[in-house]
């Protein structure tokens, strides 16, 4: 019976990941992830990418288990800077950014710090549940897929990511080429051909997911600060005693719940972001509000609109990882970072990874569990010595950064051609920056541009040769739709509006 | 003061950017065989198809240049001009760290690499370094390169190279 198969396997997990080394990988992840993410200018998909050198040595399942909580973590520790400096370390805390730095103005961050990290607790919770239910029939589903369908699928992630993300498609698309053009760089892996290296050794086996993540996020973001925002300055707002009244927690809690269940779904489509859900989220608790709460909204700022998107967030988060696991499909730079984590174990998720490396999919699941409970404590009662993180003056904390940046980039391949190469696309992120292209499309780009490539072709094998083949089959027919409808629907409703 | 975004003249660089990146892509691409095989589409389909998007990409982009710029572009944050004198140290300290890193050690070559960072993002925030202040950075870098140098080497067993063969520095 499925039940007491997912309730044996998963106690299974707990085993493992109970383990005392795993539970200190767990708890370090969990804390290096809130410290990234409290601070500015490093986020938890180049931190996973600086710390990737570490595959070679340490065995996957501790590997995955810290990983990914540096992933929660960052996402937690993120909340505390959008609330008490009002620059969001994440896109998925923009929203708590508006409410809760509010809230903190008006002398109430202690408030807003707990429901946001009970928030993410319950909602993270819950959808690790709902992750622990649903991963295993999906990927029992999944199996049926073939070549087409995986194509039809990346197909549908590249066009979410480099269509919803931003303000324009062009350059969204524009960026995500730039991805799939450095993906070209290397060995073809059908044919062995050789591919865009112009006789240079060090290109041979491609450009590093690693160097491209850290090239353009974390030394961009340094190139970035030192050209533009030397002279901006932040505040910080005065930390208070971080607990909430009980009419606070009384308007949390429902605004919890709403959050979970909206942002779970987005977390497992290959819509990409968490932008979407936690805007939702917002907007529903905003509309939702007593008339004497809604006025709080923008003001003094209301505990529900820092309740309710950090709720969707976690949940958004959590969700991300099934597509991960059970169709090795990754819908956020994060799990894109992930996944190359896992192909450097010559691990490939998909569906079948619930067969082959099934203890290590589980202890993963039982150490989010885990994960949210050390993440609790780390952010409530620990939350103090978070925020002295933020005193660290900038030049400092970027310079710093170069460092961990270099360790990232050199331990991978050994080679200094490298570190050149991570300034050059240093110098791509600060122009890409600086002119509104997206960013995240580059990376899944180059991630998942010789995965789609693969299945492309083997797809066409399928067929003979025939393009058919992608409509001939009722599943990738309907997802190609869906792209159409993605690509189409915005320019409609904008010329509609405009007729 | 415009902000330097909005520069009508550099999107359109940009734009013609992207069309240089097709270009090569194009080159690129003629030069790979394109054996079909069984799978109906050889090593050279997708750079083919993708210079030919990034081509169109870049011809809308500079399309939208030439016709008053980019369209939707949230303004981006920070100062309207860029100061290229702190973005020079920090370039400066880059080039230094991958120049030197096989030949002085991590430990060294980060520490410099930090000192000048520093120094760059200093002077982008209007202080200005003066030399004991430099070698207290010196000195913090050396404090942040090495436990990380240790961290990674004898610890999780990750190849970085020193300056001596013994691992510790």
């Amino acid at each position: 019976m499925i039940e007491t198969d997912i309730w044996s396997q998963l106690l299974g997990g707990f085993a493992t990941a109970g383990t005392p080394i795993n539970l200190l990988w767990a708890f370090v992840g969990c804390a290096l992830g809130t410290a990234i993410g409290v601070l500015p200018g490093l986020g938890p998909a180049v931190t996973v990418a600086m710390l990737l050198p570490i595959t070679g040595q340490v065995e996957p399942t501790s590997s995955m288990i810290f990983f990914a909580g540096i992933y929660y973590g960052a996402m937690y520790g993120g909340s505390t800077t959008s609330i008490l400096l009002n620059t969001p370390g994440e896109t998925g805390t923009m929203v708590t950014a508006l409410e809760g730095f509010k809230m903190a103005k008006s002398g109430r961050a202690g408030a807003a710090l707990a429901t946001s990290a009970i928030g993410s607790f319950v909602a993270g919770s819950i959808a690790t549940v709902l992750v622990t239910l649903f991963a295993p029939l999906l990927a029992d589903y999944a199996v049926r897929l073939g070549p087409p369908e995986y194509f039809c699928l990346m197909l549908l992630a590249f066009t979410t990511v480099s269509a919803v993300l931003g303000n324009s498609t062009l350059r969204g698309m524009t960026a995500l080429f730039v991805g799939l053009a450095l993906g070209l760089i290397g060995m073809d892996q059908i044919t062995g051909q050789v591919r865009y290296t112009g006789n240079v050794l060090e290109l041979m086996d491609g450009i590093e997911v690693v160097l491209v993540a850290v090239g353009l996020f974390a030394v961009g973001e340094a190139f970035y600060n030192a050209l533009y925002e030397g002279k901006s300055v932040s505040s910080l707002n005065k930390m208070t005693s971080v607990h909430m009244t009980r009419s606070e927690w009384r308007r949390s809690w429902p605004a919890w719940l709403r959050g979970t269940f909206m942002g779970f779904p987005f977390g497992t489509i290959p819509a990409g972001g968490t932008e979407i859900p936690t805007f939702l989220s917002y907007a529903t608790e905003r509309k939702l509000a007593d008339p004497e709460h809604k006025k709080e909204f923008g003001t003094t700022g209301a505990i529900e609109g820092v309740a309710g998107p950090e709720a969707a967030n976690n949940a958004a988060v959590t969700g991300t990882l099934v597509p991960l696991l059970t169709l090795g499909i990754p819908t956020s730079v994060t799990t894109a970072i992930l996944l190359s984590a896992f192909q450097n174990y010559g691990i490939n998720p998909g569906p079948q990874l619930f067969q082959t490396s099934s203890t290590l999919v589980w202890a993963l699941i039982a150490s989010l569990y885990i994960g949210n409970v050390m993440l609790l404590v780390l952010n409530l009662p620990l939350v103090g010595f978070w925020v002295k993180l933020l005193r660290i003056p900038k030049p400092q904390l970027y310079a710093g950064i170069l460092i961990f940046a270099t360790v990232g980039v050199y331990g991978m391949r050994q080679s200094a051609f490298d570190l050149y190469l991570m300034g050059g696309l240093a110098l791509l992120g600060v122009l890409m920056r600086r002119f509104d292209f997206p960013i995240a499309p580059v990376i899944v780009g180059l991630i998942m541009g010789p995965l789609a490539e693969a299945q492309m072709r083997n797809a066409l094998s399928i067929g003979e040769g025939r393009w058919t083949v992608f409509i001939d089959r009722p599943m990738s027919l309907f997802l190609l739709i869906v792209v159409a409808l993605v690509l189409v629907t915005p320019r409609l409703l904008a010329w509609h509006r405009r007729a | 003061m415009q902000n330097s975004s909005r520069s009508t003249t550099l999107q359109t660089l940009i734009a013609l950017g992207a069309l240089g990146v097709a270009a090569v892509l194009a080159w690129g691409a003629a030069q790979i065989p394109s054996a079909a095989g069984y799978s109906g589409v050889g090593p050279a389909f997708l750079p083919w198809l993708v210079a030919g998007v990034l081509a169109l990409c870049g011809v809308l982009l500079l399309l939208q240049a030439r016709r008053g710029g980019f369209h939707d572009v949230e303004p981006p944050t920070g100062a309207d001009r860029g100061d290229w004198r702190s973005f020079a140290w920090l370039a400066a300290g880059l080039l230094l760290n991958a120049t030197l890193i096989e030949h002085a050690g991590f430990i060294v070559s980060c520490a410099l690499c930090y000192a000048l960072a520093v120094r760059g993002l200093r002077l982008a925030e209007g202080q200005s370094t003066s030399l004991p202040r430099m070698g207290q950075d010196l000195l913090t870098g050396v404090v942040i390169a090495a436990p990380v140098y240790w961290l990674f080497t004898q610890v999780l067993a990750v190849n970085l190279p020193g300056l001596t063969s013994t691992g510790w520095f």
